[in-house]
């Protein structure tokens, strides 16, 4: 296939948190919120001349501070954001706004405020305590912990505008993002993509990691481009999977996965685009707030949800992924010392597999997995299973045995 | 006191040759109480012979309850007079009570029992809720699912974890998950929990993996289930709300689920109970603030830990013993009695300490003279209830509970632990830190270096003890040892109190 017009600028701007687009708007005199979680909604920190930025910790290499702090048994991305904050990677942040959703990442973050990691005096941390099931007061709870500690915050100590309207200004483009996001990822579901894994991955993670205003011409450039690409006529790839567990914000991650022979059609991770990049539907009839925070907890495939309806709706959820999308079959990763992945990414594979009758993978991971020979032997592996179901499959339905039966 | 390390056999399981003399009066104390704990299991079986006998052989946990006496020997090593009569009374209570919980639990086992009535009256809770809500449902019995099973038989013996270990192991959870919620998930895959209950109250206390074998339990009980929130970040005023909605919603559940009505009269005179032990419990943590503590190893917080949980207000029995040993601490205070032979070094102990070593406090001061005068489990909430009010009461309740085991210090912000350990250390005029280093707490590994450079700060002597909780594959008792010793003898350069305690094998020990 054609390269996109824009990947290597989307990929230059990957190489650094701090990069070119966030540079600029923070010149515009735009105020930059770094966030890690799914549970700190988005599109509230892009009210105003706020701009959202999801913390990485690109080009990591040694995580020896980090690890002096944090253990050896502590995953690998909350040690590299601690890291690079060490570095002064982030010094380019306002507030950094955190939720105590994993242990690991709520240490990390605390350390921003134990070692004073960012050098400017309106710089403020807050945690957000997030429930653990949706329930009438459940979500109240959650609104007001969002307007306490989010949209109050930013107004007391930046003046940001964090009026209704501001609000819904921040949801409209927010949704152009995700309806862009979504129609290039419906390519996806194509017996031949045309575009790849690898190249969804790096465009998902620009829109989070990127001020929305700054990225949307480009993104909607490539939208259009994506319209009349063809797909290369022979396939690059031998089975279609879909990707679910843990933090990934390393596209050589996928690009390891593709190629091994498997293409990556659905990414239901933290940073991923299932959740993250659903239109938010706004009855303005109703508060704005609450319906933003309902659909950050409705949406969430987090596993720290416990009610008995969430777990099974993640089941559900990756199940419909998989049909939708045409994969044969679903990667569970778990980034190492993840612990609800830990326990999810056994569970729900074994699940998968035994109730839903779709082939699954675990692997654990650790932050940069792209010099992972380990891993892309379990992918290949994984590959040749997928094929040899299918192969089996084939042989099956040619021989007449009912689509039961197998 | 010396030598007691002669006392062990040396083919590794360190059971004694012989009972420890202690002088006349303490040894046939010592001898006497013995004799009651094993009275109070045979008294147990005779109840309800045919149940017990099945579930030893249906539970493969069961068998480690009989070397419950050996577990009492363990921690009441090397103590004396009043001491050793205050150990001796909460563990006896601690093994009344057990007794009584694992009785229910085969009486009420659908698998031993098939169509009993007792199971239908059963609420199943996860074991980390405290019980004084359920204290509002006389009529009903709760049993906490994973405190017979697995969490107290990991205190009773170390090799009960690990099979079950590699049951979640084997399944594929990783290795390095904490081994609490591992070992509770292994006994649901080998469905090694009494199958009982109308209902199951679910919680996400305390931490990440309590939380997640969550669906390792809900998928073996298959029974409806009930999540009870507690918030993470308890010093805010704006979670109250939500934390009393939460006990709430539970109450009402319970009431759709058994058909019961709450009852406040109960659960008010419940929560003066627990009131009344708050007292007697802050009595003991006053005197440990002298130079004169009466209460130092580990009864302190196991006994705390146990009435905490499981005492709710409800079993009268644990007020007649704080009574007691609070009569024996005062009076022994007044005379000035030493609480050991000799107390070099008056500790704090933090962080979650194993459960397949608790008796480590004891070795600490038999062997080095290393008194623990406050630890972290301790030092959990200590809120007083409104007893008149209502809506008062149940804001109180919500509060405790945020402030519960293992919930309290490693949530919520790490003032909680961090600052929260100067302050003991300052109030108990400690002069040494024993910090457990518990490999697989995600919560407490993300402060290590804080810790460490705090304690530079201060001066402290701060001692790393690296243990794993219940899985002594890891590191093991001999190991945790190892690390003290080698503090000891090289950086402060200190002789033993007991140069045959400083190195024995017990890997095969109960």
């Amino acid at each position: 296939m054609r390269d996109l017009k824009y990947i290597y600028e989307f990929e230059k701007l990957l190489l650094e948190a701090n990069n070119d687009l966030v540079q600029k708007a923070k010149n515009d005199g735009g105020i930059a919120l770094g966030y890690t979680c799914y549970h700190v909604p988005e599109v509230l920190l892009n009210c105003g001349n706020c701009f959202s930025v999801r913390l990485r910790a690109p080009r990591t290499g040694s995580l020896d501070i980090a690890t002096y702090y944090m253990s050896n048994f502590l995953c690998g991305f909350s040690k590299a954001i601690l890291e690079r904050a060490i570095e002064g990677g982030y010094q380019f942040l306002d507030a950094f706004l955190a939720s105590e959703t994993c242990s690991e990442m709520n240490r990390s973050a605390e350390h921003f405020e134990l070692l004073h990691l960012v050098d400017n005096e309106k710089f403020f941390l807050t945690f957000l305590d997030m429930p653990f099931k949706i329930a009438n007061h459940t979500v109240k709870h959650y609104v007001m912990q969002t307007r306490n500690k989010i949209l109050n915050r930013l107004t007391e100590v930046y003046g940001v505008n964090t009026s209704d309207d501001a609000l819904l200004k921040a949801v409209e483009e927010h949704n152009e993002v995700c309806r862009l996001m979504s129609e290039i990822g419906n390519y996806r579901k194509e017996e031949n993509p045309r575009i790849t894994g690898y190249e969804y991955h790096v465009l998902n993670l620009v829109t989070y990691c990127c001020p929305k205003s700054l990225i949307l011409p480009m993104l909607r450039e490539t939208a259009e481009e994506l319209k009349t690409r063809e797909p290369d006529v022979k396939k690059k790839f031998r089975a279609k999977i879909v990707v679910v567990g843990s933090e990934i914000d390393d596209p050589d991650f996928t690009a390891l996965i593709e190629e091994s022979g498997a293409l990556v059609v659905a990414d239901r991770y933290c940073f991923g685009a299932m959740p993250g990049r659903e239109e938010i539907h706004i009855n303005p009839n109703e508060d704005i707030l609450t319906q933003i925070c309902m659909h950050y907890l409705q949406t969430s495939q987090c596993p720290r949800y416990m009610s008995h309806e969430k777990v099974q709706e993640r089941r559900d959820y990756v199940k419909w992924l998989v049909d939708e999308y045409h994969a044969d079959g679903v990667m569970y990763e778990q980034l190492k010392f993840c612990e609800y992945w830990g326990y999810e990414r056994a569970l729900a594979s074994y699940v998968m597999s035994e109730d839903y009758g779709v082939p699954t993978a675990a692997v654990d991971r650790q932050y940069t997995a792209s010099a992972s020979g380990q891993l892309r032997t379990r992918v290949q592996a994984f590959v040749e299973r997928l094929e040899i179901k299918r192969i089996q499959k084939e042989r099956a339905m040619k021989n007449g045995e009912s689509r039961e039966s197998l | 006191m010396a030598n007691l390390g002669n006392l062990y056999r040396k083919d590794r399981t360190a059971i004694l040759k012989h009972r420890e003399w202690r002088g006349f009066a303490d040894t046939m104390y010592d001898y006497y109480r013995w004799l009651v704990t094993w009275k109070d299991m045979i008294v147990m079986v005779l109840k309800a012979p045919v149940s017990t006998v099945k579930g030893l052989f249906r539970y493969r946990w069961m068998a480690s309850y009989l070397s419950a006496p050996a577990f009492v020997d363990r921690h009441v090593a090397g103590l004396r007079g009043a001491h050793l009569r205050i150990a001796h009374l909460h563990y006896n209570m601690i093994v009344k009570h057990a007794t009584g919980l694992i009785h229910t639990s085969f009486v009420a086992d659908e698998k031993i029992n098939p169509n009993n009535k007792l199971s239908k009256k059963i609420v199943l809770t996860d074991e980390i809720i405290p019980n004084e809500i359920f204290s509002g449902f006389p009529n009903l019995t709760v049993v906490p699912l994973q405190t017979i099973p697995i969490f107290l038989t990991s205190m009773v013996d170390q090799q009960i974890t690990p099979p079950y270990l590699e049951v979640t192991e084997s399944f594929g959870v990783p290795a390095d998950v904490c081994p609490l919620p591992s070992a509770e998930a292994g006994v649901a895959i080998e469905d090694d929990y009494p199958k009982m209950g109308c209902c199951m109250v679910a919680t996400n206390m305390p931490c990440d993996g309590s939380v997640m074998n969550s669906t390792f339990l809900d998928r073996r009980l298959n029974l409806p289930v009930h999540l009870f929130n507690i918030p993470l970040r308890y010093h805010d005023e704006d979670v109250q709300e939500y934390a009393v909605e939460e006990v709430k919603e539970l109450i009402r559940f319970i009431e759709e689920q058994t058909g019961e009505k709450f009852d406040w009269d109960v659960f008010f005179k419940a929560l003066k109970n627990t009131n009344k032990q708050l007292e007697y419990e802050l009595e003991k943590w006053d005197i440990n603030k002298t130079a004169y503590p009466q209460m130092t190893g580990a009864a302190f917080w196991l006994y705390r830990i146990y009435y905490f949980n499981l005492s709710g207000g409800v079993d009268e029995r644990f007020l007649k013993v704080d009574k007691k040993v609070n009569q024996i601490m005062l009076k022994a205070y007044e005379q000035k009695v030493p609480v050991s032979k000799e107390m070099r070094h008056r500790a704090v102990v933090w962080s979650c300490p194993a459960n397949y070593y608790t008796s480590f406090a004891n070795w600490l001061e038999n062997c080095w003279g290393i008194n623990v005068v406050m630890d972290m489990e301790t030092m959990i909430s200590y809120l007083k209830f409104n007893t008149e009010d209502k809506e008062e009461a149940l804001k109180d309740l919500a509060k405790t509970y945020q402030r519960s085991i293992m919930r309290k210090h490693t949530k919520g912000g790490y003032r909680n632990v961090v600052d929260e350990l100067w302050r003991i250390v300052e109030e108990y005029n400690a002069d040494m830190v024993i910090m457990y280093d518990q490999i697989s707490c995600k919560g407490m590994d993300g402060l290590t270096g804080v810790f460490d450079d705090q304690a530079r700060e201060r001066d402290v002597k701060f001692v790393w003890v690296k243990q794993d909780l219940m899985d002594p594959r890891t590191i093991s008792r001999r190991d945790m040892r190892e690390q003290v010793n080698q503090y000891m003898s090289t950086v402060l350069q200190e002789n033993p109190l007991d140069p045959t305690l400083v190195d024995f094998e017990d890997d095969l020990a109960w």
